[in-house]
């Protein structure tokens, strides 16, 4: 199977399992040279969305479904400028676990769940602008946490077998929702956990000392500015395409006798001994609609406020409102050189703290920029 | 927005009131709406009426609105639209998020108060002071046409147009660019076209302005004027076809017929009837309104500052005559 699947499927209850004797590996985060994409199901082992039947259900019972939704998990409420609702799990009471581990940079932490918001400008110290990806962290809460030792995926990556069992994996779930709207089976992953249901799901591998108490929210403040993080997500779907737009060729000229193919990619192969297509010449198809990573994006600002994250560059995967998926990077020159909040940051109690930004960052807020005369 | 400008239709065309409940009812589809204000709009264009766009509908409405309901006049001048046009957000549906788009108008907010940035319009002459790190100073000053202004939100931008030392010279200004000292309007005016570009395949003097030009101040509430300069071209080769692209400023072309005749066959003069595609360009009127209402009060602030200054300047400049 693709490693697309390996990376979206998370655990299942053990009831529903699909066992494999082999060995356990942890995901990669990125998928390369994959089958071209196609419609897989099921995607989540627990079906998400139920079918729309309608029930039949009078104007005042709607009413009451509603309450009692309501009486049982929160009301909605505004959080960090996503409409929410205002959950009492008795988890998040105690939230971060303390675990009065030192950070160490072998150690794994985990990721964030985000939706893009789109670019804009922003200026450096020096006068240099500089494109930004604004990235929102909605409502992100741990639902569960699965240790090595238990952690059975039903689809396992095959590159590495020899692999030891060393990391966990930790269940974050992005955006609460009316519970009316999913499957029973589905709200009952979160049910455990007094949390609402989540609209999205993901699964990030965590060494066990950055293991998370369910219910813990995470904030945008679990990265700072001038950290690097990998950008997950998935890239536009073009459909089907030439290799002018695919691979970037340059197509034939418009005159001198060429006709019919202006826009075709020309010889592909060779002759004699080696008369066939090489594997992996590039050649149009489907292009588009892959899980992509983008590696090593600084931040340059987060608003506190709202969960924003300004990313320097605008390569990140994905379509405005599209979710995307937060790593510390994985590259090793730019991993983190102090300790950042570990296992993850806590809640702030005093909003005076809305935006921080990278030291050489301009802030919109300041003076003019003006040079100072040499001499 | 649609609707409103279905009403003002309505009552132009005289429908029986009797029929309007009846046709509100088919309102729900947009395509309907589509497909029978252009049948509206056909039917207004025989009586030889000047058809209005989409900018003028909403000056309109103020006709129309005392027929519909008696609304609250809001404290957002109706114009702000014409002198803050960063403040409303690129309309291309895939682009858009409230949320983006109020994070960066607090940013657009927190510069202005920084630095003044005037009311200008495509026309107006300008001078630009900005830090420069290779200048003598540290700081060059530009003066120019606006020939264009582009772009919404902290991308906005404009480009001035000057002769200096016989050669044609643009530069191309980031409205928000932290570099940029000081925007004076020289010259508060507007030319008969939204983009003067063609000012770049005309003699020199067109575009030529005096550096050391002084600001010339209109009294406080005057409209806008309208410079009616018609702009005579080089003869050919030109930068772009300028026969095609309907421009009012333009003086006769000298072509010959086989010009004019293709650029009537490739002009689509229909384009105006097509209201969905109006509505798709631009910001709904209620949109705008609601994003004007949020940083008003903020924008006023700056602009009694800027009042403030100028006032200074006016008194000052009596004594400079004498």
């Amino acid at each position: 199977m693709s490693k697309i699947m390996r990376s979206t499927i998370f655990d299942v209850p053990s009831s529903l399992r699909i066992t494999f004797g082999g060995p356990m590996v942890f995901l990669s985060r990125t998928a390369h040279n994959v089958r071209a994409p196609r419609i897989k199901y099921p995607l989540w082992y627990l079906q998400r969305e139920r079918a729309k039947d309608d029930q039949q259900l009078t104007g005042d019972n709607r009413a009451f479904v509603k309450e009692a939704v309501h009486d049982k998990f929160g009301m909605p409420a505004v959080i960090h400028g996503i409409s929410t609702y205002d959950v009492r799990s008795p988890l998040s009471e105690d939230s971060v676990e303390c675990t009065n581990v030192e950070w160490n940079p072998k150690l794994q932490r985990t990721g964030l769940i985000a939706r893009k918001l789109g670019n804009y400008p922003m200026w450096l110290n020096n006068g240099k602008s500089v494109l930004t990806t604004l990235l929102q962290v909605i409502d992100n809460h741990v639902i569960k946490y699965i240790p090595p030792d238990e952690f059975n995926p039903p689809r396992k990556p095959y590159s590495c077998p020899n692999h030891k069992k060393q990391l966990g994996c930790l269940l974050v779930g992005a955006e609460s929702a009316d519970p009316q709207y999913f499957t029973k089976q589905y709200c009952g992953l979160f049910y455990r956990e007094g949390m609402m249901p989540k609209k999205y799901l993901g699964r990030f591998m965590v060494s066990p000392e950055a293991a998370l108490q369910p219910g813990t929210p995470l904030l945008a403040s679990h990265f700072r500015p001038g950290d690097f993080i990998d950008v997950r997500g998935k890239t536009i779907d073009r459909g089907f395409q030439g290799v002018m737009k695919r691979h970037g060729f340059h197509g034939m000229p418009a005159t001198h006798g060429v006709t019919k193919s202006h826009r075709r990619g020309g010889n592909v192969g060779h002759g004699g001994e080696k008369g066939r297509i090489f594997p992996g010449t590039k050649m149009p198809g489907h292009m588009g609609n892959r899980y992509r990573l983008h590696k090593g994006a600084e931040i340059l600002r987060i608003n506190h406020k709202y969960n924003v994250i300004w990313i320097k560059g605008i390569a990140s995967p994905g379509e405005t409102n599209s979710i995307v998926y937060l790593y510390d990077t994985i590259l090793p020159l730019r991993k983190h050189k102090s300790p950042p909040p570990f296992p993850t940051s806590k809640v702030l109690d005093n909003d005076q703290l809305i935006d921080s930004y990278k030291e050489d960052v301009y802030k919109f807020t300041e003076q003019t920029i003006t040079y100072e005369e040499d001499k | 927005m649609l609707l409103r400008n279905v009403n003002f239709h309505r009552f132009q065309c005289g429908f029986a009131p009797g029929n309007i409940p009846n046709f509100c009812t088919v309102l729900e589809h947009a395509l309907l709406i589509n497909i029978f204000l252009t049948v509206l709009y056909v039917s207004r264009s025989y009586s030889n009426s000047p058809l209005p766009d989409v900018q003028q509908l909403s000056s309109d409405e103020s006709v129309s609105g005392k027929q519909v309901k008696p609304e609250r006049k809001s404290v957002v001048p109706s114009n702000s639209r014409f002198i803050y046009p960063e403040f409303l957000p690129d309309p291309k549906i895939e682009w858009r998020n409230s949320l983006r788009e109020k994070l960066e108008r607090m940013d657009m907010i927190q510069r202005r108060k920084h630095i003044d940035i005037p009311e200008f319009y495509v026309g107006s002459i300008m001078a630009v002071s900005s830090s420069n790190q290779h200048a003598p100073n540290k700081a060059t000053r530009f003066v120019g046409i606006c020939i264009q202004r582009l772009g919404c939100g902290l991308r906005a931008n404009f480009t001035l147009r000057n002769v200096i030392k016989h050669v044609g010279t643009e530069m191309k200004y980031q409205l928000y660019d932290p570099t940029i000292q000081k925007i004076e309007v020289l010259r508060l005016e507007k030319r008969l076209d939204d983009e003067l570009l063609y000012l770049r395949d005309a003699p020199n003097e067109y575009s030529t302005f005096d550096e050391n030009m002084e600001v010339e101040y209109l009294p406080e509430g005057a409209p806008v004027p309208v410079n009616p300069e018609m702009v005579k071209l080089k003869p050919r080769p030109w930068r772009a076809r300028w026969e095609r692209k309907d421009m009012k400023g333009l003086a006769d072309l000298g072509l010959e017929d086989r010009f004019y005749e293709r650029a009537k066959e490739l002009a689509t003069p229909w384009e105006k009837y097509d209201l969905m595609k109006q509505y798709r360009k631009t910001i709904p009127e209620e949109e705008q309104k609601e994003i004007f209402a949020e940083v008003y009060s903020e924008l006023h602030e700056v602009e009694v500052m800027r009042k403030k200054l100028k006032r200074k300047k006016v008194f000052i400049k009596p004594t400079k005559n004498v």
